[in-house]
């Protein structure tokens, strides 16, 4: 335990309960937290974390129960009320105002700084604020185009310079690269030794041990456990989390390697990639790994149409096409499953079975060009229990399930295109060990039925389980493709950095 | 090129190439048509844009939010009647106290706006297209049909729209066009200057973010309604001023041109950026080419809709190319700039995307 952290915490909640619509999303939560110490709370998706977080920011109400401040009972009605008792949060999209430029987007909520704007102070507090924090930003930019890590790097001197004393980060690390990750907890560990209370969530619980002085676990709107750091290992949270033992999180079960399917040859778009060469065969798993910025996701766009490449040659079972738009694509037997499920990947309001037959509309309509509902349900339901989702009902609306379970109906939605070359991109980012383990299951299931998958991802332990080979990328250059057997981490994130005196792997 | 990018940014060239384009405009028309550079002419359009771009800076204000004010038109006619009728009947009312009047009178009416759309949180399309139809239908109710008439107005009001303070040449500057110049230069120093204004940007800039950012994020946006309708009263003085003649219909369309002004002027319809420059070039543009093409008798006057319809349309798609590009070489010259001034390590977090 850190020895700044002094016996009175800063912030305790006491028998907190919420529910939504009469569903529990807290139950009796006790939570505290300390000057100078990092908790991190972890749980799977629907824990919840970000209610609890939500509820110390004021955006909503606890049900019953009580939060104290510096031991005196406080009501945060709003975030506004938030702020001035000094808490802040930072969200895993950061919350900037992308017309602004940086320094506005630190002092825009400043009450005390009057009503008149003084552009060249403002410009130099920024500067000074930065300059401590050690990071380097033209505070006159626009915040639009800042990288997520640098985006976080202005929220976090919005925060000092509101002189938080209790700093909320939820999942900050899910779109950093492991560099940008190094350099955020700098900042974490500097503001910690200033005194600050951090509350950390966070899913990958390597980084999660690294930064944090406690660990608490959540599982389903109840509280677990709470232990200092010293005493917990990996295991021991993760069976905290999923209430069960677990033995192996994750690996590719052994397929034979079929036909060729897809060939790749020199695909290039302009200021995006270039030298692009690939084979994937039937049944294999062929990873996309790279840091943030290596135009993993491009190469993938191009396959499916959606930003199709300037030239190169894509062949798929012998024949060469240019594939231009995803209609082609989809016919010629591709889907692609989005990161982004929010806004690129689901109709949010719309039910489970529409969102799933979606792509295929044309064969659920009858003669007179009406949907056959019944047909759409059919299918939904053999996915619900093929996959797993777990909903009530396959005519619920997908905004209200889990992360997992959405990402779940998505795969869905691209399985049931019948395709033969699958790209997956970051398809368990930000869902928990269980829905994560559910994935990878489903996509051993996918390649033991002769499906090619690309899996675009940067999480490390995952390249390394899921994959046949391995192709590292970055910026918009291929560095190598490795074989399963040969890689280890290191050469990996080597190639994936740049290093230039590592072996090539085994070139297509 | 790095000077043009440490000096500019992408929305302030889009004003300078809308500037560029108003001379162009006029260029044309003068070797299209005899005797088009007259100071008549310029007198004429300088009222008329007067009122457009009062509106347009109101506009302006609820646009940054993300929001639109499309009962603009019915609060510069409600005004503009009531006013009209009041010095009929009190012909000796004082015309500050007159002014406080209209400008009071448009605040309730935005104040009815800003609480429904702020508070009630109801979106401003569906809040503004009902008070729209709302208060003209009012105004109908209210006037029964009869229309003011220049004849029964105080001679001060209709002399009001003739006096000239400084002439030079023919030209001259009306007391309109100073009253916009005077509302132009406040609420471009309010926008620049006041954290109200730059809190207006912030919102519409990301709205989400500013409900969690911790500033008051829905006063702010009654200010804009409140202060929208403000300018709508004073709008329907100005426009009392200019026709005398107050009929039921009066002002209908201006929520139309005030939109298709800010459009032009590059104030963006997602929120998040423009000036009160710009919906004053925009006023100009789209007066000056509807003004114009009359004269080339080439466009008849059914066509007015049309022309502003299609500016819309293009300046929307120019924008969405143009401005768009811009940004994207701007954010790469940041991170060009800021990379070779620092060691590499350090450029890694400030680095933006391309």
């Amino acid at each position: 335990m850190n020895k700044r952290q002094n016996n009175n915490p800063i912030l305790e909640l006491e028998n907190v309960y919420k529910s939504y619509n009469g569903v529990k999303a807290l139950t009796d939560v006790h939570f505290d937290l300390h000057p100078g110490e990092v908790h991190a709370l972890v749980g799977e998706n629907g824990a919840g974390k970000s209610t609890l977080v939500k509820i110390i920011m004021g955006v909503i109400q606890t049900d019953a129960g009580s939060i104290n401040l510096d031991g005196e009972p406080v009501k945060i009605s709003n975030p506004q009320v938030a702020q001035d008792l000094g808490i802040a949060a930072i969200y895993q999209e950061p919350m900037v105002f992308p017309d602004l430029n940086v320094a506005e987007n630190i002092f825009i909520s400043h009450a005390q700084r009057g009503s008149i704007v003084k552009w060249s102070k403002m410009f130099r507090d920024a500067e000074e604020i930065l300059g401590k924090l050690d990071v380097k930003l033209n505070v006159r930019m626009p915040a639009r185009g800042l990288t997520v890590a640098a985006q976080q790097a202005v929220e976090i001197a919005k925060a000092i310079s509101l002189n938080v004393r209790i700093l909320i980060m939820d999942e900050p690390t899910s779109s950093l690269s492991a560099h940008e990750v190094e350099q955020l907890f700098k900042l974490i560990r500097a503001l910690r030794n200033q005194g600050v209370a951090i509350l950390f969530i966070g899913h990958r619980l390597e980084e999660v041990l690294e930064i944090s002085d406690r660990v608490s676990v959540f599982r389903d709107g109840c509280w677990i456990s709470t232990k200092p750091r010293d005493e917990i290992t990996i295991d021991g949270v993760i069976r905290d989390m999923v209430g069960r033992e677990f033995s192996e999180f994750f690996s590719k079960t052994k397929t034979e390697r079929g036909d060729l399917l897809l060939s790749v040859r020199n695909l290039y778009k302009e200021n995006t990639f270039h030298d692009i060469n690939f084979d994937v065969y039937r049944g294999e798993v062929l990873v996309f790994a790279g840091l943030i910025g290596s135009h993993r996701t491009d190469v993938g766009l191009a396959l499916f149409g959606v930003e199709p490449a300037d030239s190169g040659e894509i062949m798929l079972e012998g024949n060469s096409y240019r594939i231009k738009s995803p209609e082609q694509a989809l016919k010629l037997g591709i889907a692609y499953a989005t990161e982004d499920r929010r806004h690129l990947g689901l109709t949010m309001p719309m039910s489970i079975c529409s969102n799933i037959s979606l792509p295929l509309l044309r064969d659920y309509l009858n003669k007179l060009g009406l949907i056959k509902r019944i047909e759409e349900e059919k299918t939904a339901e053999v996915f619900r229990k093929r996959l797993d989702i777990r909903a009530s009902s396959v005519n619920i609306s997908v905004e209200n399930l889990s992360g997992g379970n959405q990402q779940k109906v998505m795969i869905s939605k691209w399985l049931n295109t019948d395709p033969k070359l699958l790209i997956l991109d970051e398809p368990t980012r930000g869902i928990d060990v269980g829905t994560k383990a559910e994935v990878h299951k489903m996509i051993n299931d996918l390649t033991g039925r002769g499906i090619a998958v690309i899996l675009i991802s940067s999480d490390l332990p995952e390249v390394l389980a899921m994959s046949d080979r391995i192709l590292v990328m970055r910026e918009g250059k291929q560095m190598g493709i490795f074989e399963q057997k040969k890689a280890e981490q290191e050469l990996i994130m080597a190639a994936a950095m740049g290093q230039n005196n590592i072996k090539q792997g085994v070139a297509l | 090129m790095k000077r043009i990018y440490g000096r500019f940014s992408p929305e302030q060239i889009r004003v300078l190439f809308l500037m560029l384009l108003i001379v162009l405009v006029v260029v044309i028309f003068s070797i299209q048509i005899d005797d088009y550079l007259t100071a008549n002419f310029f007198n004429r359009i300088s009222t008329s844009v007067a009122i457009i771009a009062v509106l347009a800076i109101a506009q302006t204000l609820v646009f940054l939010t993300r929001n639109f004010d499309l009962s603009l038109g019915s609060i510069v006619g409600v005004t503009a009647y009531i006013i009209g009728q009041q010095l009929t009947r009190i012909p000796n009312m004082h015309p500050v106290v007159t002014v406080i009047f209209a400008i009071g009178l448009g605040m309730l009416m935005g104040t009815i706006n800003g609480v429904l759309i702020a508070y009630g949180r109801v979106p401003s399309i569906i809040i503004t297209i009902s008070t729209l139809a709302i208060y003209r239908s009012f105004l109908v109710e209210y006037s029964h049909a009869i229309p003011i008439t220049t004849n029964n107005l105080p001679r001060w009001v209709v002399e009001l729209n003739k006096i000239s303070l400084l002439t030079i040449g023919g030209l001259e500057l009306r007391v309109l066009f100073l009253i916009m110049i005077v509302i132009v230069v406040i609420f471009q120093l309010v926008l620049s200057y006041l954290r109200f204004g730059r809190r207006l940007y912030a919102i519409g800039s990301n709205p989400v973010a500013a409900k969690v950012a911790g500033f008051p994020d829905r006063n702010i946006v009654f200010m804009a309604f409140l202060l929208s309708g403000a300018l709508g009263g004073l709008a329907g003085f100005m426009y009392l001023v200019r026709f005398g003649n107050i009929m039921v219909l009066a002002g209908q369309g201006l929520e139309f041109a005030s939109i298709a002004a800010v459009v032009v002027g590059g104030v963006s319809n997602m929120g998040g950026s423009g000036t009160a420059i710009g919906a004053l070039l925009g006023s100009v543009m789209i007066d000056l080419l509807e003004n114009s093409l009359y004269r080339t008798m080439a466009v008849s006057e059914f066509w007015r809709g049309a022309i502003l319809g299609m500016l819309i349309l293009l300046a929307v798609a120019i924008d969405h190319v143009f401005i768009g590009r811009l940004r994207k070489i701007w954010a790469r010259a940041g991170f060009l700039m800021t990379q070779s001034e620092e060691d590499p390590e350090k450029a890694e977090v400030s680095s933006h995307v391309e």
